[in-house]
């Protein structure tokens, strides 16, 4: 029974055995951080890279993030707060008017199979929220998504409203999701652009200098 | 003496779009829309105004034919949204704003057993789907040369509406025989609408059915739908184009064997590549980029597109998908222009 084999078990998204041998660690002795990092979010990693590189695509990604939360359900009564965990914060959220939500989900999991505490907002969210979760938990980012080319012009709203709150400055705001590009990311005054999960998650490292 | 041509063009806007469905002799490239170009310039032209315009017969009418009467597209296309069919199969809807699209709130489903409550009578007797049959008797009694083109969701988006999207792709992967049985269910509500359509007077049906590879593996299509689309397109009976959005090069191959007569594709796929690997099994139609071209763009930018799709061989053109609802209507007609210039007509 070993780290490696837990990190395969997510990439696999063997869900029924996730979480025994999470727990079959922690009776061996390992401490839960360790089994987070060096066996779920490994685990996560390399779900990742495989998705990046198309080897793997999103029904794959969503079974392995639930076999990795089952795992990380073991671990949650011995890891010692969650500030041992995180290595930042990172808020996301689906656009106003727009209520599809599986980019959403897709990037909330991944970048928290990162290892950074995660804000998700939810679907269709105002302006105004988004403002007032940047005021609260102060995050490194930003992510704003969107499904619809009816929806995408929103993004450049809540760009706005940040910088009229006097909190543009403070975020990197990053824009993904299936109708969004660099281009318009740039016409917008967007900070970044995911084109797909994966490639998010390397920017918001990269923004918070990981 | 000959019969004076109109534009110099002398097939009607059916025989053209059809004639460029099958691959076949035209007088200028065909313009079509196997997805909605509903925008708010055509709903204020015509005062056929989101949300209505998904659900009364004569509002959706008169915006479809908006494509054909303002922007001179040979094809009218009255199914705006990829929602109609959702009510039918007990989901709670929101039919959205002027600019919104609409979207179902619920998903009835989470067993293919939970399909066999949903009749294909109760299914066909949905007020939305009556709507759009309807629409379709206007339009072809109006319309009679004109290319009236349906439009049904494939099994594989009816399982996105009935078992919600996130739901229905992580069971693929822990329960693949469910997914087999509610495709098998499902197609049955695939196949009675489209029949249906055509009995109304609509000439093409498109099936959208995103299994895109934005989302799926090319062996997850491979293993859940041609032989399903083969069965769908052969009961279906008329000419017909299947509608998968985003990136779809590596499953074309199979794409191309599913019988569908055309392949209505996204510009994240190189035409050059797309023609090279579909070659004469299927036509291709799209080749206009929608949020950063037709939205964004201008009708010179519009018109180097349709210049690249059409030297690729691409038979028909079309906005890749559903436009921005805020898309010039300049942008529109510049395609209908720009098939003119490169067929010579202009």
């Amino acid at each position: 029974m070993s780290l490696e084999q837990l990190a395969q078990c997510i990439v696999q998204g063997n869900i029924s055995e996730a979480p025994k041998l999470a727990r079959k660690l922690l009776d061996d002795g390992l401490p839960a951080t360790t089994i987070l990092n060096e066996g779920l979010l490994k685990g996560m990693e390399v779900v990742g890279k495989l998705f990046k590189e198309m080897e793997i695509y999103v029904p794959e990604v969503l079974v392995a993030a639930q076999a990795m939360q089952l795992g990380v359900n073991e671990l949650k009564p011995f890891l010692s707060g969650e500030g041992s965990i995180s290595k930042g914060t990172v808020i996301i959220g689906t656009v106003k008017g727009d209520v599809h939500d599986i980019g959403k989900n897709l990037l909330v999991m991944m970048v928290e199979g990162s290892g950074f505490k995660v804000i998700d907002l939810g679907i269709n969210v105002p302006e105004a929220k988004f403002v007032e979760a940047v005021k609260e938990h102060k995050p490194f980012v930003v992510g704003l998504s969107a499904l619809l080319t009816t929806t995408m012009k929103e993004m450049k709203g809540v760009i706005d409203a940040l910088k009229e709150a006097g909190v543009r400055d403070s975020v990197k705001v990053m824009v993904g999701g299936a109708p969004v590009s660099q281009a318009f990311a740039d016409s917008i005054g967007a900070d970044g652009y995911g084109e797909n999960a994966s490639e998010a998650v390397d920017k918001i490292k990269d923004y918070c200098n990981i | 003496m000959s019969f004076p041509r109109i534009n110099g063009e002398w097939m009607t806007p059916k025989r053209r779009f059809l004639s460029g469905l099958f691959g076949g002799r035209v007088d200028r490239i065909p313009v079509g829309n196997p997805s909605s170009i509903a925008t708010v310039e055509l709903m204020a032209a015509t005062g056929a105004f989101f949300p209505h315009a998904h659900l009364v017969p004569s509002l959706i009418a008169d915006l479809g034919a908006a494509g054909h009467e303002i922007c001179g597209f040979d094809t009218i296309m009255p199914y705006f949204s990829v929602q109609l069919e959702a009510p039918g199969l007990g989901s709670e809807m929101d039919w959205g704003d002027k600019d919104q699209m609409p979207d179902c709130t619920t998903h009835p489903f989470t067993t293919a057993e939970d399909i066999d409550a949903i009749t294909v009578d109760k299914f066909l007797d949905t007020y939305s789907i009556q709507s759009l049959l309807e629409a379709i008797r206007i339009l072809r009694k109006r319309y009679p040369d004109v290319c009236i083109m349906g439009k049904v969701m494939g099994p594989w988006t009816l399982g996105y509406h009935g078992f919600g999207v996130q739901n229905w792709l992580i069971q693929t992967k822990l329960n693949p025989e469910m997914i087999r049985q509610a495709i098998d269910k499902l197609k049955e509500f695939t196949v009675a609408f489209a029949r249906e359509q055509v009995i109304a007077g609509a000439d093409v049906i498109c099936v959208p059915d995103h299994a895109t590879g934005d989302l799926v593996s090319p062996n997850m299509y491979r293993e859940f739908l041609p032989h399903i689309h083969q069965e769908i397109t052969y009961r279906i009976g008329a000419p017909i184009i299947l509608h998968i959005c985003g990136y779809t090069i590596n499953r074309l191959d199979a794409i191309a064997n599913s019988y569908f007569d055309c392949f209505h594709y996204d510009t994240k796929n190189d035409p050059v590549e797309a023609k090279a690997i579909t070659g004469k099994r299927i036509s291709l139609i799209g080749g206009i980029n929608d949020p950063q071209t037709l939205l964004q763009g201008t009708p010179e930018d519009v018109k180097r597109e349709a210049v690249v799709a059409a030297k690729a061989g691409i038979e028909l053109l079309a906005p890749e998908c559903a436009i921005p609802t805020a898309t010039p209507v300049e942008n529109l007609k510049a395609i209908v222009e720009a098939a003119r210039q490169i067929s010579g007509l202009l």
